[in-house]
């Protein structure tokens, strides 16, 4: 069961979601009344494979723990490969991310089908654990402990 | 475990209880009894005054309260105990029913339905038209999951010794779906067409239609789908499975026993081989039952289906020590050797040319090693079916007289009955009451039976009368044949010193595994039981193989059970419940005429056409609704289905609970003088509110008699309510608002009809309610003051209403209709009372649960921390029901809050 996400601590999260395919998926979260940090805010874009990697150095630079792409899988009918077009805009991000003295690992992505609301609701609150994780072993390294 | 929180319903006051303390923080069990939350405000169409879409208010509710993070819901299970402890929480029992489908693999496809063989009356949709067992509650269930109705075993699954799904397979022929139905058979027993011929049908003897107009021809059903499936299929579609225990196990015997403990442990993938001593496998089947009654190619083409898994049958094999078939290297042995020997008299002269046991004879005729006995005259001595095969086969070998020698009388013979009919009409001669004393013959050879009378003495410890001599009663009879057929033994002389026997020979072991006194050496059959039925055997094969499988994995046998199935049904309730089935005659597997069917060894029976295996399939009245068909376990693309799954009971610990176990609607049925369940076209109002709902069973309003759209329709105020007669007094308080919603629904589904509400008064106090009864009037809804004391009906279907015409001119009038909705009042739920120790939960006088400060404490029971929310505490309309639910949060918060803080 999720925890009750009702304060301003948290980690901050950035999503991008695809207009047809995923982000109904998103919106079903809400119609179904499930739960999520309210700190995680939604980007709806046509293609996920237009992400550009920029985009997201952006994202954490201006402030956001972490960034996750919605992708669509083989659900788009435009194209049946996103997944490996998406993978790459990954793969450029983490390593840009890298190169600024960021953790790689703050960014993820996951196919999220039109109906997959509570796909979506695990996916974000793993993320969400993972960047804690993080933020402790960051404040760890910073005060000289292992 | 243990919640804050226990609210006993999932209708609409449970849930808003439920989201309100969710929302303060605590941690609630939300319980419900139905498969899906909602309660009854799903059910509805749309609701006064407003005429808001029912669904659309409850399902973001229903949705809220199962995603919410505080909030456990557990639908299909009844809380059965509650008790207050010393530290003032309460223990809590519970019950949670299964569903037989794995909730967290289900996703609600409805796979299942489509494929699901059995039709049950729809609940939902107040029993107005048919569902499938295997079904989704309804189309905004939460949890939208399936349910597999399952109210117990039908009988005739639950009586097979082989636990064949007799139900299964006749509601697949059923549906037309006969290559399903043989592969289930499959799933339980390989020697489909053996059975089809040879089985003595004890599914027969315990259908519950036996109780109508006749039981059905199972063994004829299974027949077909055997015929047919055997016909299509020449040899069987599988091989050998591909992984591979590498264990191997030895089999004694190829008959029924053998062959299907062969067939199970080959498909689990263990090498398997029989030894078999005669020339052919099949044992009793092939040398014991006559080709007439299973002719061989049938057989043959049965212990295909078990060869073709890779099992070989070394013929031509005796075995005479299991020891040694362990020392070869085998992990485990079956030993099935059946009952090969004869019984003997014990009479002289028995050791003379021609006496032979029953089963020298039947191996000889069957193999043809005695080819004729034309001109021959024949006695069998016996009166079990082992006399009766014998004597019939002697006359299709061209005897000129054969006779049957049984020392009691007809009705105590141990054959069945329609086998002794059988061979009487095929002209052999049956003399009761007399046995041989004496053989004899000339130079060895039989020449003449001296025979004696007997009288019928006091009952034995068989319960039969014993037979007695008739002292000077002899007479010699000239003979060329006797075959003595008094009983079997079993042919387990070779393993007398290695296993533990019983006195009459037969093996003795472990009642449910079936191991023998040697560990790793099972036995089943006839060589354990004793003479007994093919079936029998066959279900110890398919026992033994279990365990023997298990015991090869090393598991420990003494803690798994074989074959677990659901208390079989108990045939008055079927038939109770199924008043309404049309008389059908059923149909007989017809038999050759006995002159022509004595010509040769030709097939005695001849099976049902297509038409006719159907129809009398179509019999069947689904005794345990589901047929374990298996249909749905197929269809299922997430396997979620499990009919190994069984209900459980839990026990947790609470803090507090909310009694929100609703109301009861009233049965009109108790309204005599109404004809509700005798008049099709008399429904009550939650009929008519499905009939309007979006989700409705059909697309237009229509009359259940005939399918019409009415045109004049009644509505009949107060049934159920404020009425002595009923033993209820109370107004029900929102009957009229939703005759008057239901009314205006109507004038927009049918603009054409005419609605007439006939009420003693209209109850309109709410904030709204007045305005609505005057929109119902405004659309030109007619309103009648009057009582409406009986309705009859006519010949068309429409019904004629008596009523008492206060307002207008008075004195008795009648008015006809074309439908009469019935309003049904709401009465109390008296369950919470027994969720307590008796007495311990107050009921007020009409048994609401009593609430000792109504107007100034609502919520609060005479139970500290037990709270009552809703219909539970009296009737209320929706509006109030939250109300109240909102109430009881707040009380139950208070409570806790105090608790946390005492501590």
């Amino acid at each position: 069961m999720p925890a009750v996400h009702s304060d301003d601590s948290g980690p901050r999260i950035l999503v991008f979601s695809t207009n047809s395919i995923s982000d109904p998926g998103i919106d079903l979260v809400g119609s179904a009344h499930m739960h999520y940090s309210p700190r995680v805010v939604t980007i709806p874009v046509p293609c996920s494979s237009g992400i550009r990697p920029s985009w997201i150095l952006h994202a954490i630079e201006a402030g956001f723990d972490g960034v996750f792409i919605a992708a669509d899988g083989t659900d788009c009918a435009y194209v049946s490969d996103c997944t490996t077009r998406t993978g790459k805009v990954v793969a450029q991000s983490q390593k840009l991310l890298q190169e600024h003295g960021h953790d790689p690992r703050r960014l993820k992505m996951a196919a999220i089908c039109s109906v997959c609301a509570e796909s979506f609701v695990s996916h974000i609150d793993r993320l969400g654990e993972d960047l804690k994780r993080l933020e402790v072993r960051k404040e760890r390294q910073e005060e000289g402990k292992p | 475990m243990s919640y804050d929180v226990l609210v006993v319903g999932g209708g609409i006051a449970g849930m808003e209880s439920a989201l309100n303390l969710g929302d303060m923080g605590f941690k609630v069990l939300l319980v419900e009894k139905e498969a899906s939350i909602g309660g009854k405000m799903i059910l509805l169409s749309k609701v006064f005054p407003t005429l808001d879409c029912a669904s659309c208010i409850s399902t973001p509710k229903m949705a809220a309260t199962s995603h919410h993070p505080n909030i456990t819901t557990m639908v299909h299970s009844e809380v059965e105990n509650i008790v207050r402890r010393e530290d003032g929480r309460f223990q809590v029992r519970l019950q949670k029913h299964t569903n037989y489908v794995n909730p967290s693999a289900c996703t609600g496809c409805g796979e299942c339905e489509l494929a699901c063989t059995v039709a049950s009356p729809d609940e939902f949709n107040a029993d107005l038209v048919l569902r499938r067992a295997a079904h989704i509650p309804f189309p905004q269930a939460v949890p939208k999951k399936a349910v597999i109705e399952r109210a117990g075993t039908s009988p005739c699954s639950f009586e097979c010794p082989a636990g064949v799904k007799a139900h299964g397979y006749i509601a697949l022929v059923r549906a037309g779906r006969y290559e399903e139905a043989f592969a289930l058979h499959m799933e339980d027993a390989p020697l489909v067409g053996s059975l089809s011929r040879a089985c003595y049908a004890p599914c027969e003897g315990a259908c519950t239609r036996g109780g109508l107009e006749g039981p059905l021809s199972i063994r004829g059903i299974k027949r077909f789908l055997a015929d047919r499936y055997y016909a299509a299929h020449s040899e069987p579609e599988y091989g050998p499975p591909e992984r591979r225990s590498g264990k191997r196990v030895a089999v004694v015997g190829s008959g029924p026993a053998g062959l299907t403990a062969a067939y199970f442990l080959a498909q689990l993938g263990h090498e398997v081989v029989v030894f078999e001593a005669a020339p052919q496998a099949g044992g009793m089947l092939r040398y014991g039952i006559p080709a007439y009654r299973l002719p061989r190619e049938v057989l043959d083409r049965d212990i295909k289906n078990v060869t073709a898994l890779s099992v070989s049958i070394q013929l031509n094999h005796p075995v005479t020590s299991v020891r040694s078939l362990l020392e070869q290297g085998f992990d485990a042995v079956f030993l099935s050797v059946g009952t090969r020997e004869s019984q003997k008299l014990g009479v002289p002269g028995e050791d003379l040319e021609g006496v032979m046991g029953c089963m020298d004879f039947l191996v000889a005729a069957n193999t043809g090693a005695i080819a004729s006995l034309a001109g021959k005259s024949v006695i069998v001595v016996g009166g079990g079916n082992s006399a009766i095969d014998p004597a019939r086969l002697a006359l299709r070998l061209g005897a000129a007289k054969v006779t049957i020698l049984y020392r009691r009388s007809r009705q105590e013979m141990p054959a069945h009955d329609w086998e002794v009919k059988a061979a009487l009409e095929e002209g052999v001669q049956l003399q009761e009451l007399r046995t041989p004393v004496e053989f004899l013959g000339e130079d060895g050879h039989l020449k003449a039976v001296k025979a004696q009378a007997m009288r019928l003495g006091e009952p034995d410890s068989s319960g039969r009368r014993r037979p007695v001599p008739v002292p000077g009663s002899e007479n010699v009879i000239p003979v060329d044949l006797v075959i003595i057929s008094i009983g079997l033994a079993p042919s387990t002389g070779p393993f007398a010193g290695e296993l533990a026997c019983n006195k009459n020979g037969t093996l003795r072991v472990n009642a449910s595994t079936l191991e023998t006194s040697l560990p790793g050496v099972f036995a089943g059959g006839d060589a354990v039981t004793g003479p007994s039925m093919i079936v029998q055997a066959i279900g110890e094969g398919h026992r033994a193989a279990f365990y023997i499988d298990h015991y090869l994995r090393g598991d420990d046998v003494t803690k798994l059970v074989f074959n677990d199935r659901l208390p079989v049904m108990d045939k008055a309730e079927v038939l109770q419940r199924e008043q309404g089935a049309t008389r059908r005659e059923r149909s007989v597997l017809r038999e050759l005429p006995p002159a022509e069917r004595i010509q040769g060894i030709i097939e005695v029976e001849q099976g049902f056409t297509e038409e006719e295996a159907r129809a009398e399939a179509a019999r069947c009245l689904d005794c345990g609704v589901c047929s374990e068909c298996h249909a749905c376990v197929r269809a299922c693309p997430a396997g979620a289905i499990d009919f190994s799954l069984r209900d459980q009971q839990m026990e947790l610990d609470v803090g507090a609970v909310i009694v929100a176990s609703g109301f009861r609607l009233f049965n009109a049925r108790a309204k005599k003088s109404y004809g509700y369940g005798r008049y099709p076209n008399v429904i009550d109002a939650m009929q008519m509110d499905r009939i309007l709902a979006p989700t409705r069973p059909y697309n237009a309003v229509i009359r259940p008699s005939d399918g019409k759209v009415p045109d004049n329709i009644a509505y009949v105020l107060c049934t159920g309510s404020r009425d002595c007669t009923l033993d209820n007094r109370l107004c029900s308080r929102v009957c009229c608002m939703y005759s008057l919603k239901q009314a205006q629904l109507i004038m927009g589904a049918v603009p054409l009809a005419d609605v007439t509400i006939y009420y003693i008064d209209i109850r309109a106090f709410g904030k709204g309610y007045e305005e609505f009864f005057q929109q119902a009037r405004d659309m030109g809804v007619m309103f009648v003051k009057g009582k409406v004391a009986e309705i009859q009906e006519e010949e068309n279907g429409n019904l004629t209403l008596t009523y008492e015409d206060i307002e207008g001119g008075g004195g008795r009038q009648r008015a006809t209709h074309d439908l009469v909705v019935l309003s049904v009042g709401l009465l109390a739920n008296p369950e919470p009372a027994n969720l307590f120790a008796p007495g311990q939960l107050e009921m007020d006088p009409y048994s609401y649960v009593r609430e000792p400060e109504e107007d100034l404490d609502p919520g609060r029971t005479n139970i500290p921390g037990i709270f009552v929310a809703g219909t539970a505490a009296g009737i209320r309309d929706i509006p109030d029901t939250i109300l109240h639910a909102g109430a009881a949060a707040a009380q139950t918060a208070a409570y806790l809050q105090q608790a946390r803080s005492l501590r």
